[in-house]
């Protein structure tokens, strides 16, 4: 089985704690006064975060875990409160003494530390790396995130659910039509309504044409770091040229607020743009296979094997790439409509690389598909109390959402975005690898922070 | 490879915003002598994001696509704020982030500026106070509002920072 998720919620009496499976969900209650519960870490190296992350707001112990240092709680953050518990209501806390991290590192003869970030030399979302290298070789890296931990779960609860909608479609900005479509089919669902075929279409196609864009940005941004400059020229022109289409259908360069029950696309504009864009693809395609030194960096480096990505659950460009055919597009609805599941083999970054431009190949020719101009009337009801998941697949892959309503209100709010998991398995990946291919992997990944940090 | 050069050729140049090139020939001979001064020519920003949603990191990548190419204007990213005049400083300032914000401010050599982009640094956009953000304590010199802004209200924004710059 494949581990989606697992968190917690307070039910006042008790804690719960919900394990997302692929094929079951598992609940288990948990005692307020003695807050332990089993750790799942050992059978799914995915749920280490996942269970730090619990411990650090709940204040849940897992017993079992081979990992209990605080995760979002970094040096200075207060360590004694549980700021997702009911009875936490404070906006402010204080910064407390430093307390020093402890990361993994490993020891030896001539073994030495690289510690890169939060901040780093280009234009990058904080997170840090911690590298142990014997040379030029990487024998361990630790990824260390949270830098940007805003604490999103709790700020929504208590809202009305449509007040929550500025907010979760800027959790992540370059998925935030990922989102809005997530958070629209759980408000669907608390509704009782279905979202129209035709207004769907009009959704999945803000959907692929915001992958388009990030797909188109990876893709110049892989070769440049591989010292390739030409291609970053060649793809940020064309993703700037998709995201000014975006601004056009939208209104907004990133879609932010797109996703309504009311959505009107122009197709004329985006069809021609697509056409367009088919050729210079093409043409990339063509002119990158060509260079030798390209394919030099890009195989055998940063290697995700089909077994490591299974055992971590990995989702999205990551899983495809190595194999694996995991897409929440993969349903009748959308192979109706041309989509055609994009993978590789041996999960290097030239598979990730190739991937993503048959993904961009093949979500053009899905929003030709999806062209409408039909008009179906759609209302949102108001909303029953309950439990609501949804998943999308967003341009990084697999976008998990839930939300519980309890008297009208948002009772509890989760978002597991694809790079939570990902980012997990992605320090498997540079062994052996030199410091100078870190850009490179990192970039065939090109996972969020802002995502996972939450 | 050939197919590239003969490619390259046709398509030209695609940078855009002459509207900019006139106002910075114009900022360029007003500001001439502070720009010499402060810049020794050229400005040179670290950009530090303290908690967004990222996309205002997209936008100021963007700055260097063809179309905006920014540093034709003498405006470049550096990657030490040891290297900086500006920072230019994105987020909501998260209770992770705060010392490493101040930290690298502190880095840089005086004399320096805070440019602020995106409403989350000045009251934290959509977004409301939690326990997990502290919020923005650094002075700001000037302020790029929008969710995010465009490269051209990025670029707009600096360069009105340039004019008004004493």
């Amino acid at each position: 089985m494949r581990l989606i998720a697992r968190f917690a919620l307070d039910n006042t009496e008790h804690f719960e704690i919900i394990d997302v499976f692929d094929k079951e969900i598992r609940r288990q209650k948990v005692d307020k006064q003695n807050p332990i519960v089993k750790s799942i870490m050992p059978k799914y190296p995915s749920a280490i975060w996942m269970e730090r992350k619990i411990r650090d707001e709940f204040g849940i112990e897992f017993e079992g875990a081979f990992d209990k240092r605080p995760l979002v709680k970094h040096e200075r953050f207060p360590k004694n409160i549980f700021p997702l518990r009911k009875d936490f209501d404070k906006k402010d806390v204080e910064f407390d003494e430093y307390k020093p991290y402890k990361y993994e590192e490993i020891e030896g003869d001539n073994v030495f530390v690289v510690p890169v970030g939060p901040i780093h030399a280009g234009i990058i979302e904080p997170g840090h790396f911690q590298f142990s290298q014997a040379g030029e070789e990487i024998l361990h890296l630790e990824v260390r995130h949270y830098y940007k931990y805003r604490g999103i779960e709790k700020m929504v609860e208590g809202k009305k659910p449509l007040e929550i909608k500025k907010i979760v479609e800027r959790i992540s900005g370059n998925e935030s039509i990922a989102y809005q479509i997530a958070f629209m089919d759980i408000l669907a669902q608390a509704s009782e309504t279905e979202i129209p075929n035709s207004l769907k279409q009009k959704y999945y196609t803000l959907l692929e044409l915001e992958r388009i864009i990030h797909h188109l940005t990876d893709l110049g941004f892989i070769p440049n770091d591989a010292g390739f400059a030409p291609a970053l020229a060649f793809m940020s022109k064309l993703s700037e040229d998709a995201r000014r289409v975006m601004a056009k259908i939208t209104g907004h360069r990133f879609g932010f607020g797109a996703i309504k029950e009311e959505l009107s696309v122009d197709y004329e504009t985006l069809v021609d743009f697509v056409n367009y864009l088919k050729k210079e693809v093409e043409f990339f395609e063509d002119w990158t296979d060509d260079i030798a030194s390209l394919w030099d960096r890009f195989n055998t480096t940063g290697a995700l094997s089909r077994e490591k990505a299974i055992k971590y659950g990995v989702v999205g460009v990551g899983a495809r790439a190595s194999g694996i055919k995991i897409d929440v597009r993969d349903n009748v609805f959308y192979k109706n409509f041309g989509y055609k599941m994009q993978f590789g083999v041996k999960g290097e970054v030239g598979d990730r690389f190739k991937v993503r431009i048959k993904e961009v190949l093949n979500s053009i020719e899905m929003i030709k598909n999806f062209k409408t101009d039909k008009k179906e009337k759609y209302i949102l009801n108001s909303f029953k109390d309950g439990e609501y998941m949804s998943f999308v697949e967003s341009s990084i892959g697999e976008l998990f959402m839930y939300m519980k309503i309890k008297n009208g209100a948002v009772e509890r709010f989760y978002a597991r975005d694809p790079s939570h998991i990902n980012w997990q398995a992605f320090h498997t990946t540079i062994y052996k690898d030199i410091i100078a291919d870190f850009p490179l992997i990192n970039k065939s990944f090109d996972l969020s922070y802002a995502g996972n940090d939450l | 490879m050939l197919r590239f050069w003969e490619k390259r050729i046709k398509t030209g140049i695609l940078t855009e915003n002459p509207e900019f090139d006139k106002e910075l020939e114009q900022i360029k001979k007003q500001i001439k002598d502070k720009i010499k001064k402060h810049f020794a020519g050229s400005l040179a920003i670290r950009m530090v994001d303290s908690g967004s949603c990222n996309a205002c990191e997209a936008e100021c990548n963007a700055l260097s696509n063809p179309y905006y190419d920014l540093e034709r204007l003498g405006i470049h990213f550096v990657a030490s704020p040891r290297h900086a005049d500006v920072m230019l400083l994105s987020g909501v300032m998260t209770m992770n982030m705060y010392h490493h914000a101040i930290d690298c401010y502190n880095q840089m050599p005086s004399p320096k500026w805070v440019i602020a982009v995106g409403d989350c640094v000045k009251d934290l956009g959509v977004f409301e106070k939690t326990y997990a953000i502290k919020g923005n304590d650094l002075k700001i010199d000037y302020f790029i509002p929008g969710c995010p802004p465009s490269p051209k209200d990025i670029i707009k924004g600096i360069l009105e920072f340039l004019k008004n710059f004493e």
